[in-house]
């Protein structure tokens, strides 16, 4: 009995450990559009997998695993950000990834790479209202509209709207 | 021809381009851009919209990633501490240990784990209770990092090593079985040093003998300087470097100045 326990516990942890090697990298990426380090970020994806086990384990089975993942991240990094601000309030305001990224770059070759289009465009994704932000990054990693509802708990509608505005805003820095 | 209230809103052109439209509505949407050179370039601008983004976040979010056997290896072990628990005594991966830190143990253990056999017979006893380390033992000193970048790490100037707390010593000395007597005969040294992004952290520092002639610290402080500064210029792969190091800096000397011997009084 124990022993077909483990058998399962181990399928189990298989399944996770293959959905953390296809997924860790873009939800990375999908918190990068939080004001997160990138070692609180990899500390809210440990925490993610670690659920998705519990979940997993007690039998639940999400219909879109990987939706599950990108909204148990969203809530996590949203709590996280919370507590950080908390903390921070005496400490002076946290630095977005982007801000951190807009640091001068170490050596010419960096700096060519980093150009003035990259810097507008940082810029206007900084600026971005969250959720205009968030269903920018969430459609960047391949989530389709009804996914990114789900995830944000926002109407197809409004993530409709919100891709719109982005891209526009995107659109123009680009151009300029 | 088409009236300028016939063209198709940005809304609807975002929707065909990320395929959202029903099969009716992505129908009428093509036959008009069939016809219409004017959203057609619209189109063709939201395109290139979502393509500076994509170009954006691949430059400026995926280089800052790290490469995931670390992370993986600590996701194994937690895994495995709550599968265990439940047929154990119930022990849980202990809430107040910084995930920061168990991180670095599980890499630092991981990284143990591949250069155990690479190592054994470096360290040579030459009694029952001194030793001449040359090179540390993997197991007691796999090496361990903070997660910086190659930008945090360049753009402050390479700063020496701080000292290691006395405390600290001891407990590397302990491990290594050095009697408190001995401990003169060498110096506890950063296996990764911290300017390559090593951890303060007891996985990362040995005890470096001081009375090596040839493979000394001063030999191993040269390639540390020379490996932050292929770093940072570019030449090197961060990880790469703290893995080299890590693994085998003796080895790693000889593979970046390409030499078998340490070269006399080369100092970056």
């Amino acid at each position: 009995m124990a022993e077909r326990g483990r058998a399962s516990e181990s399928m189990v942890e298989e399944k996770v450990i293959g959905l953390f090697d296809e997924l860790r990298i873009p939800l990375l990426r999908y918190l990068a559009g939080f004001p997160l380090t990138v070692q609180d970020s990899e500390d809210v994806i440990q925490e993610v997998f670690l659920a998705l086990f519990q979940h997993l384990r007690n039998g639940k089975s999400p219909e879109n695993v990987r939706g599950w993942l990108f909204r148990a991240a969203h809530n996590l990094a949203l709590r996280k950000y919370h507590r950080s601000r908390k903390e921070a309030e005496n400490a002076g305001p946290l630095m977005a990834m982007e801000e951190r990224l807009a640091d001068p770059a170490p050596n010419p070759e960096d700096q060519c790479v980093f150009n003035q289009t990259q810097k507008r465009l940082m810029s206007v994704v900084r600026a971005l209202p969250e959720q205009n932000r968030w269903c920018l990054y969430l459609r960047a990693e391949g989530l389709r509209y009804r996914e990114i509802a789900e995830v944000l708990d926002i109407s197809l509608g409004s993530v409709s709207h919100s891709l719109e505005r982005s891209l526009a805003h995107i659109g123009r820095a680009a151009e300029r | 021809m088409l009236s300028e209230q016939s063209h198709l809103s940005d809304r609807e052109l975002i929707l065909a381009v990320d395929g959202e439209l029903s099969a009716r509505e992505a129908e009428r949407v093509e036959w008009h851009l069939e016809a219409c050179w004017a959203c057609r370039a619209r189109k063709q601008e939201i395109e290139t919209a979502i393509g500076e983004f994509v170009r954006f976040q691949r430059q400026n979010i995926d280089s800052r990633i790290s490469p995931s056997e670390g992370p993986r290896a600590l996701l194994k072990a937690q895994l495995a501490q709550q599968a265990n628990a439940q047929y154990t005594s119930g022990l849980q991966w202990p809430r107040s240990v910084s995930w920061r830190l168990s991180w670095a143990v599980v890499a630092a253990l991981a990284v143990a784990t591949v250069t155990a056999l690479v190592f054994r017979g470096y360290v040579e006893q030459r009694s029952a209770h001194a030793m001449a380390v040359t090179v540390p033992n993997p197991s007691l000193t796999p090496g361990a990092t903070v997660l910086l970048s190659q930008g945090e790490i360049c753009r402050e100037p390479a700063a020496n090593n701080k000292a290691v707390p006395v405390a600290l010593q001891r407990r590397v000395f302990d491990e290594y079985g050095i009697r408190a007597a001995e401990p003169r005969a060498y110096e506890v040294d950063y296996l990764i040093t911290p300017a390559l992004g090593g951890a303060d952290d007891i996985h990362n520092l040995w005890p470096e003998s001081s009375s090596a002639t040839v493979w000394n610290a001063q030999v191993k402080d040269a390639l540390e300087d020379h490996l932050r500064d292929l770093v940072c210029r570019g030449d090197l792969d961060l990880a790469t470097a703290q893995h080299e190091i890590a693994t085998n800096w003796i080895e790693a000397y000889k593979k970046y100045f390409h030499t078998d011997r340490p070269v006399a009084g080369l100092r970056y």
